[in-house]
Order: structure tokens, then C-alpha cells, then sequence
């Protein structure tokens, strides 16, 4: 008996998003609710993408230009199941302060506001590495 | 020879299946099961669109399930199932009595 059953969908996956606003970017899970909750009674994930990808850097780009360009617009969203397509991709990035608020995370604004602005600083500093470089180039469709 | 006496024994194990097993039709369900990895086979019927079939195996492929191409089209793979209605794919979750699951990965 091969215990062949993978799931896939967990913290650290790569994903597009196929619906709504933000069709078409790329978006990392940060928390997945297998069972729903009361106000989701569905399989959903909060993820956190990129609303707006950074900018192509070149070598002779000044420092402050190459600044300006790898800035990042960051999103969070929970999002259905149905409305994702997964990929191969992980972006191990430790999401620990968006994470750690749960499904309140975006419950109130200011809140919202304080998760993102985490996120956005932990996708920018990925990005710096120059690690995951599919995750931060945009899907042309 | 060899081919036919294969297609004739996934539709043996196919019924076996229906009648035994537990099972979903059609593509949505299939992606759900395949998203919560409740299913270990998946079929596809070979006039499946080519995206639709695409979009199945890489979630297959991320699940580590396997995908059958069968030998028939939606209409063939309905009525393989013993039902009325055109079924371009089809997910497994347990195959009951039958052993459709070990014998089909060498067929494909």
C-alpha cells in the first residue's frame, strides 16, 4: 500500500491567483484553513503576493535607482482554493508576523495595513537576494 | 490483442469501482479531491480539452497521483461507468473491492 497522497497546498507554496482584482499575480500561502472557518464554511488560504512586481534592474542603474526599482506592492487576501492554481515554486519565507495574527490578520483595517506592510518587507528583502527569481517575475498572459 | 484485453479490463474495474468503490464526476470535483488528496486515481477521457487535461496532470503531478488516459471519449467513459451522462473525468477515492489503483500505473 503506497501512502501516495501528497498535499500540496501548504504554508510556503507558490500560487497564481486565477480570480478577482488580483488574477494573475503570484502569491505565496502564508496560512491555510483546510476546514474553513464559521465565516468561510470552504478550504481557503491566506496568501500574500504581489500587486505590484518589482521592476527590471540593470547593472548601470545607480543605487538609488536600483532602490526605487526593486520595491514591491504587496497584498494580502484569503482566498478560496477554487480560485488558485498552484505551482511547483516554494517561497520559503517566514511569515511569522503575518501569520501569527491568523484570520484576524485582516479583520481591521490598521491591522491589515500592519500585516502588509511586514509582507511587504520580508518579499522585498527576498527579492534583494536574488533567490526565487520566478516568483518575482510577472506571468505574461 | 493485448490492447483490447486492457481496455476491456479497466472497464471491468471501472464497474467494480462504481459498484463498490467510492468515486467523483467531473472536473470540479476531481480538483477538489486532488486539491484535499482524497483521490488515487484519476481518469480522463481523450477528447478531454487540452488544457483542461494539462491543468488535471499538473495537479496530479503535485499530488503524486496517478493519471489514466482513457482509451474512449466522454461519452465511452459515461457509459463505461454505468451512466447516461458524458463523463470527461473521473477521480477515485476508494476503489473498494477492486484493484483498478495497482494495475493500471504499468498500463497508463
Amino acid at each position: 500500500e503506497h501512502a501516495k497522497m501528497v498535499k500540496f497546498l501548504k504554508t510556503g507554496k507558490a500560487v497564481i491567483l486565477l480570480q478577482g482584482r488580483f488574477a494573475g499575480r503570484k502569491a505565496v500561502i502564508v496560512r491555510v484553513f483546510e476546514e474553513g472557518t464559521r465565516d468561510r464554511p470552504y478550504g481557503h488560504c491566506l496568501v500574500a503576493g504581489l500587486a505590484k512586481y518589482p521592476k527590471k534592474v540593470i547593472r548601470k542603474d545607480s543605487a538609488k535607482k536600483t532602490a526605487k526599482k526593486s520595491r514591491v506592492k504587496c497584498f494580502l487576501k484569503l482566498v478560496n482554493f477554487t480560485h488558485i492554481m498552484p505551482t511547483r515554486y516554494t517561497l520559503d519565507v517566514d511569515f511569522k508576523d503575518v501569520a501569527s495574527g491568523g484570520p484576524d490578520a485582516l479583520a481591521t483595517r490598521d491591522k491589515k495595513v500592519a500585516s502588509c506592510k511586514a509582507a511587504k518587507a520580508r518579499l522585498e528583502e527576498r527579492f534583494k537576494t536574488g533567490k526565487n527569481r520566478w516568483f518575482f517575475t510577472k506571468l505574461r498572459f | 490483442m493485448a490492447q483490447k484485453k486492457s481496455g476491456d479490463n479497466i472497464n471491468n474495474k471501472l464497474q467494480l469501482v462504481m459498484k463498490s468503490g467510492k468515486y467523483t464526476l467531473g472536473y470540479k470535483t476531481v480538483l477538489r479531491t486532488l486539491r484535499n488528496s482524497k483521490a488515487k486515481l484519476v481518469i480522463l477521457a481523450n477528447n478531454c480539452p487540452p488544457l483542461r487535461k494539462s491543468e488535471i496532470e499538473y495537479y496530479a503531478m503535485l499530488a503524486k497521483i496517478t493519471v489514466h488516459h482513457y482509451h474512449g471519449n466522454n461519452v465511452d467513459l459515461g457509459t463505461a461507468c454505468g451512466k447516461y451522462f458524458r463523463v470527461c473525468c473521473l477521480s477515485i477515492i476508494d476503489p473498494g473491492d477492486s484493484d483498478i489503483i495497482n494495475a493500471t500505473p504499468a498500463g497508463q
